[in-house]
């Protein structure tokens, strides 16, 4: 395992060009460019804010920016995930092409996704800050939410594209899956609703104590819950080293399954 | 001291009748899915010494692309070993990962990092590139507006410079006008001067005969004959010929 993430480390300007070229190709020949980046969260705020204040009134407080703190880092996973799915089999002429480390390609759509979560905060903290919600310290513990977050991004990444070159369905199957996974995860809702009979099965879900972290630090201006963010990230150290090890395996094939 | 070194190489592909992959199709055709195994390399065994150019011969189907393909890592041995030392970099396609929208200054970025160089080392090979390729002022254009040529030109030109110690050529040199083909070969004896270890396939005992060292001729997936580049070269030929009379 050490041998394959020195490799991935030296295809690490690769890695570089695949997310530039990620961003870049997006928007290319769109008349707005790479502003979209922007305009699609702005967008997303607008509608939404019009939405639950004028049309259905929500009991929360500041819903939209309620929803918009962990829909933000919930579409930075979805969409991880669902463009790692296809990364390997649509980059399949490049792989029978070329020997390079086949972690790269899903590693790319994930930091790809990462950046654009980090240019939505530009648009994220104004708009906080519109609504009159206080930042405060508690704004330090952002990287370490962030970091957790992209081990379940990469682990998952990892996963279901290797298995994605495999088995095609698979990729229609994350799309139902993600879906699911949304509405079980308190990012339209907050966690409190949740009858108390069920909330066993909630807190086995990897993304509520990281949509948990995001609202607090960003919505309620609290520290995380360091205990169940701790649990976490050791619970997604095992399953990042697994999914590495998954992946590997897998991989040997993937040249002449394609 | 051997680059290459391949031991008891075995390698095994399944060829699906009907290729099931789909939920729907695996359901209905559940248990009738034929696969039969192909063995396209039996029990190869291959030494390459360091700074030596080898040719790798044999008729369509020989197994003489799975071979390189196994040597480069994009395909995984079934059985046996491939031991290779130093940096390779492997000439499958010219231009791999080119994006059609970049320009062919972006596209040299993107293409060498895919061949495993770091951003310096691509920086200082950057003017290099450039010149082998010819290019002029397009090489600010997007590649999507480049003749056929100067998109190989350009492919091949990165290729070379990205300094392998083992460079690995499948048949390129078969495109592009005669120039460009000049100066491909230029080009090779220039990397074979500086001691660069390479391995060629081709199906042109004349090429062998002028540019290798060694030669290996592959048929049916068996090694058939290995030796000095001249005598498999000439024994391969008057088999050829004998078959084609």
């Amino acid at each position: 395992m050490c041998e394959q993430i020195k490799e991935i480390y030296a295809y690490r300007e690769m890695l570089r060009n695949l997310v530039a070229k990620e961003l870049r190709a997006r928007y290319k020949g769109s008349v707005l460019g790479f502003l979209w980046t922007f305009f699609n969260p702005l967008l997303m705020l607008v509608v939404y804010n019009v939405v639950f204040s004028f049309v259905m009134r929500a009991q929360i407080e500041n819903y939209a920016m309620f929803l918009f703190v962990a829909l933000l880092p919930w579409n930075y996973l979805s969409v991880s995930v669902l463009q790692g799915a296809a990364s390997l089999v649509q980059n399949g002429a490049l792989i029978k092409k070329i020997y390079f480390p086949r972690e790269v390609l899903p590693l790319s759509v994930v930091l790809a996704n990462l950046v654009n979560y980090l240019l939505s905060l530009l648009i994220l903290v104004p708009a906080l800050l519109a609504f009159k919600i206080k930042l405060t310290a508690a704004l330090l513990a952002f990287p370490v939410v962030l970091l957790v977050e992209t081990m379940l991004v990469t682990s998952l990444a990892l996963c279901v594209s290797a298995a994605n070159v495999y088995f095609r369905d698979l990729e229609h199957i994350v799309g139902i899956l993600m879906t699911v996974w949304f509405f079980l995860t308190p990012v339209l809702y907050p966690v409190d609703i949740i009858p108390a009979k069920v909330k066993p099965f909630f807190s086995l879900n990897p993304a509520t104590p990281l949509m948990e972290a995001y609202r607090a630090i960003f919505f309620y201006g609290r520290w995380p819950d360091w205990a169940s963010l701790g649990y976490l990230a050791a619970g997604l150290a095992v399953l990042l080293t697994l999914s590495l090890v998954f992946f590997n395996r897998l991989q040997r094939n993937i040249a002449e399954e394609i | 001291m051997a680059a290459v070194e391949v031991v008891n190489l075995w390698k095994k592909f399944r060829i699906y009748h009907e290729r099931a992959i789909s939920l729907k199709e695996r359901v209905i055709f559940w248990g009738r899915q034929r696969a039969e195994d192909f063995w396209a390399l039996k029990n190869i065994n291959l030494t390459v010494p360091r700074g030596t150019t080898v040719g790798l011969i044999g008729r369509n189907g020989s197994g003489k692309s799975t071979l390189l393909k196994v040597i480069s890592r994009i395909l995984y041995p079934t059985e046996g070993e491939v031991r290779v030392k130093g940096r390779v970099s492997t000439l499958l396609e010219l231009g791999a990962g080119f994006h059609p929208d970049f320009t062919g200054r972006e596209n040299i970025f993107l293409n060498a990092s895919i061949l495993g160089l770091t951003r310096k080392e691509i920086k200082e090979r950057l003017d290099d590139i450039i010149a082998f390729a010819e290019l002029g002022d397009f090489i600010d254009n997007p590649v999507r507006n480049y003749s056929s040529g100067m998109y190989m030109r350009l492919g091949f030109a990165v290729a070379v410079h990205v300094d392998p110690e083992i460079l690995l050529i499948d048949e390129v040199l078969a495109v592009g006008d005669l120039a460009f083909q000049e100066k491909c070969l230029a080009r090779i004896r220039e990397l074979q001067g500086q001691g660069k270890t390479i391995i060629f396939v081709t199906h042109a005992p004349k090429q062998v005969a002028e540019l290798c060292d060694l030669a290996v001729w592959l048929d049916r997936g068996e090694i058939r004959m290995q030796g000095p580049a001249r005598e498999v070269a000439r024994a391969y030929a008057e088999f050829m010929g004998g078959a084609a009379g």
